[in-house]
């Protein structure tokens, strides 16, 4: 069955086509410039841009897949998490066009879709990514740890208790002013730095001083993840420094900074795989760009995935991934289904009530 | 022809059902004061029902009909993004047109000593979005004063030409004292003058110009920046 989806949870509206067999026929991304000068994303611009782009972005996955629309079985969507404004473009039209030709329609969880790239052999080169597995996923929105036991579903293991990995790359640079998005031109400022310069919270150089008290270890021990202190840590280590110590040791405060979030992901990551025996990772989210990142998850004690770039940053062909393996709803059942901010998949008796923009963070774990 | 025509400019969703013989179905959706619209979980079902209440399906259609506004932003998307999807899905003609006008030619219709008509609806942050239509002696609505958005003290001085004037819309209800402290007629609360019908999306819709495909031509009628622009520039 050919599947057809739309991704458009923050700021790159995505269409991809996938072939009965499950490869990738097509997988059109537009991301929208149009943020860097706000410093970050804004909701109703990048809604108001993926208004623009939708039925665009579609028609073209649909030309390079070389498929009609009538020639497609599944249309799928991502519900959320992500932008409420933002993920009802996507989700309307993917509705809409699945409605249209009473196909069948699966709401696909963005997590998930992350998870699901790993199941994509991409253009033939590469062997898909099997479960059992874990997957760390880091981005600017995400960053968090999963058990993945089967191709639908997956156990949060740890995530993020503040800032994302990808948020903190960003803030990290923006202080040490390199604009937005900065992560990439962190990495670069980098790599002509000393990594232990500076042990920022989080880093290996911390850590082998020692904690800081009880709680702090405690912290340590859990899979979960925090940058917030981090990014203090810069704010407070700038305003030590005059201007020209700031100027002279950039290049040390980027790659300290840096190791930092490597660091504290690689450590849960390690920490993870010591607990379940599963020797196996899988990796997602623009994060997983980060050269410093891949080279250390190459030096761990495990069978490590890395699916292509264009598959780790936000794109519709993992949305399509994860079609494949989770419950289509027949039609018209899903016509009153409704984007989700934050949290779990609502249940299908949530989704069909209205007044519930928002979900709640999920609580316990 | 068979025309689908719906809006959701307002918190309303109202869906038209216009068919081959020039009589239509509707069925809408008002949610509550404490309630969010229903626009992303009722449009596509409100439609299926009407569609099944005239054994029809959505491959029966000829035309859809979206209103553009303008109104509130996620509800506007949702409407336009539904519209686009179902005409691509379908390789069907869809066409755009003026919720305002929409409101005003509505209101014209059931009343027949209205010729001017200002058609208000509710913007947010204290503002109205406003157009000013008149029924000309030829039958024809001509549009006075194009969409905008005003202030609520500004909405009576749009009223000043002409004679008769009476205002609908959600807008015209908020902004009621406003409106008739400048003489403009104001229908009671309930009224349902003051409701976008689908019946009229699809009339509008039948009579204007259509697309075929690049379906992205029909584009929602914002009539507002966003805010953060707005804010960037003031720096
Ligand atoms: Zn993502």
């Amino acid at each position: 069955m050919i599947v057809l989806a739309l991704e458009s949870s923050c700021d790159d509206t995505c269409a991809a086509v996938l072939g009965a067999d499950g490869h990738v026929r097509s997988n059109v991304i537009s991301s929208q410039g149009v943020h860097d000068r706000f410093g970050g994303v804004v909701p109703e611009i990048a809604s108001r841009q993926h208004m623009e782009l939708a039925n665009l972005i579609v028609a073209q996955a649909l030309n390079e897949a070389g498929v009609r629309i009538d020639e497609i079985g599944l249309v799928a969507a991502t519900q959320g998490p992500g932008l409420v404004g933002a993920l009802l473009v996507g989700l309307s039209t993917a509705k809409a066009l699945a409605a249209g030709r009473e196909l069948p329609f699966a709401p696909v969880d963005h997590l998930q879709g992350h998870v699901a790239a790993n199941f994509l052999a991409s253009d033939g080169s590469e062997e898909e990514f099997e479960p059992p597995f874990l997957c760390l996923i880091a981005s600017g929105g995400h960053t968090l740890l999963v058990h993945v036991r089967e191709r639908e579903g997956f156990e949060v293991l740890g995530r993020t208790l503040d800032d994302a990995a990808g948020e903190a790359f960003d803030k990290g640079a923006r202080m040490l002013g390199l604009g937005y998005p900065g992560g990439a031109a962190l990495e670069r400022l980098a790599a002509g730095g000393d990594p232990e310069a500076f042990p920022f919270p989080g880093s290996r150089s911390e850590r082998s001083r020692g904690g800081r008290g009880t709680a702090r270890q405690a912290f340590a021990r859990s899979l979960d993840f925090s940058f917030a202190g981090l990014k203090t840590a810069l704010l407070y280590r700038l305003r030590e420094c005059s201007e020209a110590e700031v100027l002279a040791r950039r290049g040390d405060l980027a790659a300290s900074y840096q190791a930092a979030i490597v660091d504290s992901l690689i450590a849960r990551a390690e920490r993870a795989i010591e607990l379940t025996g599963l020797e196996r990772l899988a990796v997602g989210g623009g994060v997983a760009a980060n050269g410093e990142l891949r080279r250390r998850l190459g030096e761990l004690d495990a069978e490590v995935h890395i699916p292509p770039r264009v598959l780790c940053t936000d794109n519709a062909a993992m949305i399509a991934s994860a079609a494949r393996f989770a419950r289509a709803w027949p039609y018209p059942e899903y016509l009153t289904l409704d984007a989700y901010a934050t949290g779990e998949e609502p249940s299908s008796a949530q989704t069909t009530g209205r007044g519930r923009s928002e979900h709640p963070l999920e609580s316990g774990r | 022809m068979i025309v689908l025509g719906f809006d959701t400019a307002t918190p309303a969703t109202a869906v038209g059902l216009r068919l081959a013989d020039g009589s239509t179905l509707q069925a809408r959706d008002d949610p509550g004061s404490d309630e969010h619209p229903g626009h992303a979980t009722r449009l596509l079902a409100m439609t299926h029902e009407l569609l099944g209440g005239a054994g029809l399906r959505f491959g029966d259609l000829d035309r859809i009909a979206v209103g553009l506004g303008p109104g509130t932003f996620t509800g506007l998307r949702v409407g336009v993004a539904t519209a686009r999807g179902l005409a691509q899905s379908l390789g069907i003609e869809l066409a755009g047109v003026s919720s305002l006008r929409a409101l005003a030619e509505g209101a014209m219709r059931s009343e027949l000593d209205g010729s001017h008509v200002l058609a208000v609806l509710d913007a947010r942050r204290g503002e109205a979005f406003l157009a000013a239509y008149e029924l000309t002696d030829r039958g024809s609505v001509e549009e006075l004063v194009a969409p905008c958005a005003l202030a609520p003290e500004k909405l009576g001085s749009v009223a000043q030409r002409g004679g008769e004037w009476r205002a609908v819309g959600d807008g015209a209800v908020r902004f009621r004292s406003q409106l008739e402290a400048a003489g403009v007629a104001v229908p009671p609360d309930c009224s349902p003058l003051h409701l976008l019908s689908g019946e009229t999306i699809c009339d509008l819709g039948a009579r204007a110009e259509a697309v075929a495909s690049s379906y992205e031509a029909v584009v929602p009628d914002y009539r507002r920046r966003p805010d953060a622009e707005i804010a960037l520039e003031r720096k």
